[in-house]
C-alpha cells in the first residue's frame, strides 16, 4: 500500500511538472533559424550568441538554431521550402536566395528595413521592387599570408600572379611549407566556382554582356584561365587537397599564401596553431577587384510566425542588432556600416584589408542569370579543369563551354 | 423439468464446433493476406508510389523549389537527354564502371571465398578481417580513401615514390580517377561476394567432389565440373546484385571525385544529382533516374532469362 502511495505521489509530481512546462512557455513563439555557420568552430557559437541576444528584447520569442553542414545546406533548404516546410528564418547564400525568391517561397520583409540606412549589400535582396532578403554578411576575397613563414623565406607581398608564384616558391623551398592554396577540384563545385570568380573578375571577365548575352570565351576569361593554369603548373598548390584540408594546413602554420574569403580567414585564425596576429592580408594579385559571397536572411513563406520573424529581422537591422552581429562576424561587411573595433583590428591585422575591399567586389552570381549561375558555371569550371588537367588550350576549352552554355537557353 | 443426460449434452457441441471450424477456416483463408498486406503496403508507399512519381516527374517541367507546380511536357525531357552528347558519355561511364565492378569484384570475392573454404589456422580471424571493407559505412570509407589517394601525403604515393616512381594523380587525372574509384568499389563489394560465395561453396556435396577425384579429375576439373555448376546460380545472383548496386552507387563517387575530373567519373546517378540540385531541374533529373532504372531492369531481365534457360536445361 505504501509503495502504491509513493508511486501515485511520484506520478502526480511528474504530471504537475508536465502541466507546468507548457505553461512556462505558453504564449512564446519559437522561431527556428537555420544557418550553416552555426556549425563553424568557435565562430558558430559566437554568431548564435549574438543572435540569441534578441530574446532579451522580445520576451514572447524563443530562437532555436538549426545548423546544417554547408555542403548540403542549399540542397536541403530548397527541398524543404519546396515541400512546404523548412525553418522560419533562413540565413542563405545569394544563389539559394534567388532560387527561393524565383519560386515565390519568401516573405516580403521590407518592413524590417524601413527605418535604417542600408549599404550596398542590400541591393540584391530586392527582387522586382520587393525586399525578400536582408543582408547578413558579405565575405569578400583577398590574398592572405602567414607572416612568420613569408618573413622566414624573405618573401614579399605579391601584386601579380608571377610575383605570387615566385614568392610561394620561395616559401616552399626555404621553409618546406606549402606555397599557395586554392580550390582546384570539381568535387567541390560550388566552392570552386565561387573562388574562381575572383580570378575571372580580377582579369576583367564579365560572363554576360550589356545585351544580356552570356559571354564565356572572352579574352579576359581566357586570360584568367591561363593565369590560373600557370599557377597550377608552378607546383606550389597541394594538388588533390580539398579546401577543409588546405584551411587546416594554413591553421597549422604550414601554408605561405592563400586566396580566401573573410569568413574562411576568420575560421583559420580561430583556435589553431597559427595566431591570428601572425596572419596578414593584401588585395588580390589581379588587375581588378575580385568576388564576394553575399549572404541574406529570409523569412520562409511557409512559416507560421511571419510577423515575429519580420520583427526579428527588424532588430537584426537595428543599430543594436548590427553591433551584436559585428562582434561575431569578423571583418565581413554587414547590412549597415558598422566599423571594426580597435581591439579586433589589433588582434587580427588582416581584417581591415577585407573591410576595405568588400565594397568594391562583385557578386559571384551572373547578373540577370542569378538562378541559373551554377548551371552556367558547370561547363565553365569543367573547361577550367580540362585546361588544368589535360593541358587543353584555354581559348579552345572556353569556346567549347560557350557552345554548351548557348545550348542551355 | 427433464434432466439433461450426459449423453445429450454433447449434441450441442458439434453445432458449435462447426461454427468454430468455419470461422477458423475463414480466418485461415485471411491469414495469408494479413501477412502479405504489410509488406505490400510498404512496397506501395515506399517503392511504387515514389517510382510512379519519378516517372511522372520525368514527363514534366518541374523546378526543385516548386515540386508541386509541374507542367506536363510529354517526352521532351527524354528528347533533351538524347540530344545531349554528355548523356552518352555518362551512360558509357556508368556501364564501364558497373561491368568492371562486377567482373573484378566478383572475381576477387570468389577467389577469396575459395581460399577461405579450405581449413587453415586463423581462418575465422582472416574472414573477419576480410569483411571489414563491407562493414565500414560508405561515407567513412570514402573519406579514408581520400586520404589514401592524397597526392602529396597519401600512403599510396608514399609507397610509389618510395619505389623511385613519379607521384600518381589518383583522383585528379582523367586516366586514373575511374580505376581508383573501381579499386574502392571492389574493396567494398568483394567481401560481400566472398561471404555469399563461401556459403554456396560450403553447400557443395563433398561426396560428389570425392567421386570426381576417384574418377581421376584434377583440382581444376573438380572446380569446373562439380563446384562451378553447383555455385553458378549464386554467382549469377551475386553478379546481378553487384551490377544493380553499381548502377545506382552515389556516395563513394560523389565524395571521391564528384563526377570529375572533366566528367571522367560522372555516372548516371552523379549526373542526376547535379541536374536536380545545381540546375534545379527535377524533370530532367527524373529522366536520368528512369534511364538508370531501365538499365537496372534490363540487367535483371537478362538474369531472369539466364535463370529460365538453366532451369529448362536442367529439367530436360
Amino acid at each position: 500500500m505504501n509503495r502504491i502511495s509513493r508511486l501515485t505521489g511520484a506520478c502526480a509530481i511528474i504530471m504537475a511538472f508536465a502541466a507546468a512546462a507548457p505553461a512556462a512557455t505558453q504564449g512564446k513563439v519559437t522561431l527556428v533559424v537555420s544557418n550553416s555557420q552555426w556549425l563553424d568552430a568557435l565562430r558558430g557559437d559566437a554568431l548564435w550568441k549574438a543572435v540569441k541576444t534578441y530574446e532579451n528584447h522580445a520576451a514572447n520569442v524563443q530562437l532555436e538554431s538549426l545548423g546544417i553542414p554547408s555542403k548540403d545546406y542549399g540542397d536541403r533548404l530548397m527541398t524543404e521550402f519546396g515541400a512546404g516546410q523548412g525553418p522560419d528564418v533562413a540565413i542563405i547564400q545569394e544563389g539559394v536566395f534567388f532560387a527561393l525568391a524565383d519560386a515565390g517561397l519568401l516573405v516580403d520583409v521590407g518592413s524590417a528595413t524601413e527605418d535604417v540606412t542600408l549599404n550596398d549589400t542590400a541591393k540584391n535582396g530586392i527582387v522586382d521592387g520587393v525586399t525578400l532578403g536582408v543582408p547578413w554578411q558579405r565575405a569578400a576575397y583577398a590574398l592572405i599570408y602567414n607572416g612568420k613563414l613569408t618573413e622566414a623565406a624573405g618573401a614579399a607581398v605579391p601584386k601579380t600572379i608571377d610575383e605570387l608564384i615566385e614568392n610561394a616558391k620561395a616559401v616552399q623551398d626555404k621553409t618546406g611549407a606549402i606555397g599557395f592554396t586554392s580550390r582546384h577540384q570539381i568535387n567541390d563545385f560550388s566552392g570552386f566556382y565561387m573562388d574562381f570568380q575572383s580570378w575571372a573578375y580580377g582579369y576583367g571577365a564579365n560572363w554576360v554582356n550589356d545585351k544580356g548575352k552570356l559571354t564565356i570565351n572572352t579574352p579576359e576569361a581566357v586570360k584568367a584561365v591561363t593565369e590560373f593554369k600557370k599557377t597550377y603548373d608552378a607546383k606550389v598548390i597541394p594538388v588533390g587537397d580539398d579546401m577543409p584540408t588546405q584551411r587546416t594546413r594554413f591553421k597549422e602554420g604550414r601554408v605561405g599564401f592563400s586566396i580566401d574569403n573573410s569568413g574562411g580567414t576568420l575560421n583559420i585564425g580561430s583556435g589553431g596553431t597559427i595566431k591570428s596576429a601572425d596572419m596578414h592580408a593584401a588585395p588580390l594579385p589581379f588587375p581588378n577587384p575580385g568576388a564576394h559571397q553575399q549572404i541574406y536572411v529570409v523569412v520562409n513563406a511557409n512559416s507560421k510566425h511571419p510577423d515575429e520573424a519580420k520583427d526579428f529581422l527588424k532588430w537584426l537591422m537595428s543599430q543594436e542588432g548590427q553591433t551584436e552581429l559585428r562582434k561575431a562576424s569578423g571583418p565581413d561587411m554587414l547590412a549597415t556600416d558598422v566599423p571594426l573595433t580597435e581591439d579586433f583590428v589589433a588582434a587580427n591585422p588582416w581584417a581591415p584589408v577585407f573591410a576595405e575591399i568588400a565594397p568594391k567586389t562583385r557578386s559571384v552570381l551572373i547578373p540577370g542569370y542569378e538562378v541559373e549561375t551554377t548551371q552556367i558555371m558547370r561547363p565553365v569550371m569543367e573547361a577550367v579543369e580540362e585546361v588544368l588537367i589535360k593541358g587543353t588550350d584555354p581559348a579552345a576549352a572556353l569556346a567549347k563551354a560557350q557552345e554548351r552554355v548557348d545550348g542551355m537557353f | 423439468m427433464t434432466e439433461q443426460t450426459l449423453l445429450e449434452r454433447p449434441l450441442a457441441v458439434p453445432a458449435y464446433s462447426a461454427r468454430t471450424s468455419t470461422a477458423r477456416r475463414r480466418l485461415n483463408g485471411l491469414l495469408p493476406y494479413a501477412f502479405v498486406i504489410p509488406p505490400a503496403l510498404y512496397l506501395l508507399v515506399f517503392m511504387f508510389w515514389p517510382l510512379g512519381k519519378q516517372i511522372y516527374l520525368s514527363l514534366t517541367r518541374t523546378r526543385l523549389a516548386n515540386p508541386n507546380r509541374s507542367t506536363f511536357i510529354g517526352l521532351r525531357n527524354y528528347e533533351r537527354l538524347l540530344d545531349n552528347p554528355d548523356f552518352y558519355t555518362t551512360l558509357k561511364i556508368t556501364l564501364i564502371y558497373s561491368v568492371m565492378a562486377v567482373i573484378v569484384g566478383v572475381a576477387v570475392g570468389l577467389v577469396a571465398a575459395l581460399a577461405l573454404n579450405r581449413p587453415f589456422p586463423g581462418r575465422t580471424l582472416v574472414r573477419g578481417i576480410l569483411l571489414f571493407g563491407w562493414a565500414v559505412p560508405n561515407v567513412a570509407a570514402a573519406l579514408v580513401w581520400l586520404w589514401i589517394f592524397n597526392e602529396r601525403s597519401g600512403i599510396l604515393n608514399t609507397i610509389v615514390t618510395g619505389l623511385g616512381l613519379e607521384r600518381v594523380s589518383w583522383l585528379t587525372s582523367t586516366e586514373m580517377a575511374l580505376p581508383s574509384i573501381l579499386l574502392v568499389t571492389v574493396w567494398q563489394v568483394s567481401p560481400f561476394v566472398m561471404l555469399v560465395m563461401l556459403a554456396a561453396l560450403q553447400s557443395v556435396p563433398e561426396e560428389v567432389k570425392e567421386a570426381a577425384v576417384v574418377d581421376g579429375a584434377d583440382k581444376l576439373n573438380v572446380f569446373k565440373s562439380v563446384t562451378l555448376p553447383h555455385i553458378l546460380p549464386t554467382l549469377q545472383l551475386v553478379s546481378l546484385l553487384v551490377m544493380v548496386w553499381s548502377i545506382r552507387r552515389f556516395d563513394i563517387i560523389y565524395l571521391l571525385t564528384g563526377g570529375g575530373p572533366v566528367g571522367s567519373t560522372s555516372t548516371l546517378i552523379v549526373k542526376l544529382r547535379q541536374v536536380a540540385f545545381e540546375n534545379h531541374d527535377l524533370g530532367l533529373s527524373s529522366a536520368y533516374g528512369v534511364v538508370g532504372l531501365m538499365l537496372a531492369l534490363s540487367v535483371a531481365a537478362i538474369h531472369a532469362l539466364f535463370n529460365h534457360r538453366r532451369q529448362k536445361m536442367s529439367s530436360r
